[in-house]
């Protein structure tokens, strides 16, 4: 089984990324754009980070959890090549107002607490072994600005789970 | 597709009718002649159609020559929206918010840098930070880079980087006012504080050009552009910083298109109302990413002009190396426009757009404001770029704007094949182009045949009248990262 491909689009770059289960395909979406970085093979298990990241949507899920490796990337170097997922729920906990980005705190109104209430939330935990970029030992390829929702596509097929995701580089 | 429905108005450009899909408000027009429309995808059309279902779009959605697929807005879109009826939306601006472009003219003449170009082009790629992982040389504090954030250019040249007298040539005076660094994340400062002064990757670059061809003598003297002359292209924009305050405002646009009720034919075109809190914070944030970008090219022009004076070990005076112009060519602005004789208050939307204001504009600098503003369009590698003016037709047509350059044609992937076996720098070296990469796809992906020949790109906006031709400026020395 290929764990994710590479999609070539005009002017665009993104993965397709395959997993017997929705966790396994988060992970392989993100060694996926690692791959887009760098050569997967010459980053060492060095450090490790740990990401937690939730929304109110499987696709809104996706999106963070990309974004939040690029921004690890993009601000301390740091690009992983082990991916182990702690947990993965759909659950219908409140979100922490601090990790949602809320810039004028409306979320902590009361109205909006009851919506966000009612609404599930989808959540990863993961811990991410790698190491940090080094211009002098990892091929630079693809700078990745951000992942985005242009044309992102989660679904079952034959037994799998696919994801679709394109990247602004 | 329904790309048959699709009607040519005249030589430069085409109709997207209102019945080319349900819910348009206004109809598309694409700035296209019929060369580049065989260039053009149909994914890019059904974009311009669904920017044409947005609430308080004004008089039509607009897409320029350079147009490709974008995420929501096509690269080469603008859009206008009613500030009372209309929204703002951060797929309109862009990912790299004020990635843009600035030219510099020198008194060199293009024989005296030719014998020394290898040493000039190894000089600059060592002096400015660029590439995937790079980091620069600027460490912000938190509270350095709320300055930033306010000031902009200024910033720069308040920390040595360049001198006043840049400041009135940029486009905003190299600052928005309007900033506000309270609304931006932690994650953006964070991401914002080793990347101040970095070139970045991708299609960014440095360039060292001469004036190869004058089309506008007049214009071209009262620009400082001569005939050989040395010129210096950068084009960068917000990094790190900008990308992150996109990514977070997207997820509050989701929200707030579902609070608003806004109906989306795709979820990158997520906007609020421009009176709602969401568009206000997003447009103030968008501010401060635009002002992070203006600071960084104001960084990377003084580096430039330090690279210069080393190798060729002379004063910045002999030098003359001094700012034509600095223009944005993704941004969100209000401006005024005429719309059906009444003068209105608008946000203009230009992504991978350029402002193309006409002679007389009161936005524009004192020593430009006779001949119009200047517009800085780059080109591919290995080609070509063009200085153009700002014109009143674009003020009537196009909310004044223009396009922002090439625009691809091939996916990178078909580059890099394409490119498999062949020594590009070589293939530049040979043509006399000298260019270093810190990336080793970098120079495959962006060879010159995976883009639209700018020259066609230009002549439909010159000859629609939406800004016209100065001078052509050839490369000689490119960073790349």
């Amino acid at each position: 089984m290929n764990k994710f491909e590479i999609l070539d689009i005009s002017g665009d770059v993104g993965i397709k990324a395959f997993g017997k289960d929705i966790k396994e395909a988060f992970v392989h979406a993100a060694l996926g754009m690692f791959s887009l970085i760098t050569d997967l093979e010459t980053i060492q298990v060095k450090k490790a980070i740990d990401v937690t990241v939730e929304s109110d949507s499987l696709d809104g899920l996706i999106v963070s959890w990309l974004n939040e490796l690029i921004f690890h990337f993009d601000t301390y170097g740091f690009i992983g090549r082990k991916i182990e997922v702690n947990e993965f729920t759909p659950t219908l906990t409140l979100p922490s107002p601090r990790r949602v980005f809320d810039p004028r705190g409306e979320g902590k109104g009361e109205g909006e607490v009851d919506k966000i209430a009612s609404q599930p939330t989808y959540k990863i935990k993961a811990s991410i072994r790698g190491e940090e970029f080094d211009q002098q030992r990892h091929e630079g390829r693809l700078l990745i600005k951000a992942a985005t929702y242009h044309k992102l596509k989660i679904e079952k097929k034959h037994g799998m789970f696919e994801i679709r995701v394109i990247f602004d580089i | 597709m329904t790309l048959e429905k699709l009607r040519r108005i005249d030589n430069t450009k085409i109709e997207v009718p209102l019945d080319y899909k349900p819910g348009m408000r206004v109809k598309g027009i694409i700035y296209v002649d019929t060369v580049l429309e065989q260039e053009l995808e149909p994914q890019s059309v059904e974009q311009v159609a669904n920017v044409a279902t947005l609430p308080g779009i004004m008089k039509s959605s607009m897409a320029m020559p350079d147009v490709h697929t974008g995420y929501g807005f096509t690269i080469g879109g603008v859009a206008a929206f009613d500030l009372k009826e209309g929204i703002v939306s951060p797929g309109g601006v862009g990912y790299d918010i004020n990635c843009g472009v600035r030219l510099l003219k020198s008194n060199f003449k293009k024989d005296e840098v030719i014998p020394k170009i290898k040493d000039l082009v190894t000089m600059l790629y060592s002096e400015i930070p660029s590439g995937v992982g790079s980091k620069g040389k600027i460490r912000l504090k938190s509270e350095d880079e709320r300055r930033l954030l306010l000031k902009g250019a200024r910033w720069a040249v308040e920390q040595g980087f360049g001198d006043a007298g840049d400041l009135e040539k940029m486009e905003s005076n190299g600052c928005i006012d309007g900033a506000d660094p309270s609304l931006i994340s932690d994650k953006a400062y964070e991401r914002g504080k080793a990347q101040q002064g970095t070139l970045g990757s991708g299609n960014h670059f440095l360039e060292v050009q001469y004036v190869d061809e004058i089309y506008d003598e007049h214009a071209a003297n009262n620009l400082g552009l001569f005939h050989d002359q040395i010129t210096v292209m950068i084009h960068t924009g917000s990094r790190g910083f900008g990308h992150q305050v996109c990514t977070d405002f997207i997820q509050v646009m989701a929200k707030a298109a579902s609070k608003y009720k806004i109906e989306l034919p795709d979820r990158e075109l997520a906007c609020a109302p421009f009176g709602s809190a969401e568009a206000q914070d997003y447009l103030a944030a968008m501010k401060a990413a635009a002002n992070y970008a203006w600071a960084n090219r104001q960084c990377i022009m003084h580096w430039t002009r330090e690279a210069f004076m080393k190798v060729f070990r002379i004063s910045q005076g002999k030098l003359g190396m001094t700012l034509i112009y600095d223009v944005a060519h993704n941004i969100a602005k209000v401006e005024e426009h005429q719309v059906n004789g009444k003068t209105m208050k608008l946000v203009v939307h230009r992504k991978g757009a350029t402002r193309a204001f006409p002679p007389g504009h009161p936005e524009l600098p004192e020593i430009y404001r006779h001949i119009g503003q200047p517009v800085l369009i780059p080109g591919d590698m290995g080609r070509a770029s063009f200085v153009l003016l700002g014109t009143e037709k674009a003020m009537q047509e196009t909310f004044g704007s223009t396009c922002h350059g090439a625009g691809r044609v091939m996916s990178r992937h078909q580059a890099v094949r394409m490119a498999k076996g062949r020594a590009i720098w070589r293939e530049m070296e040979d043509k006399g182009i000298i260019v270093m990469a810190a990336g080793r796809g970098t120079l495959a992906e962006e060879m010159s045949e995976a883009y639209k020949d700018i020259s066609n790109v230009v002549d439909v906006v010159h000859n629609a009248g939406i800004s016209k031709k100065v001078a052509r400026l050839r490369p000689i020395g490119v960073i790349k990262g």
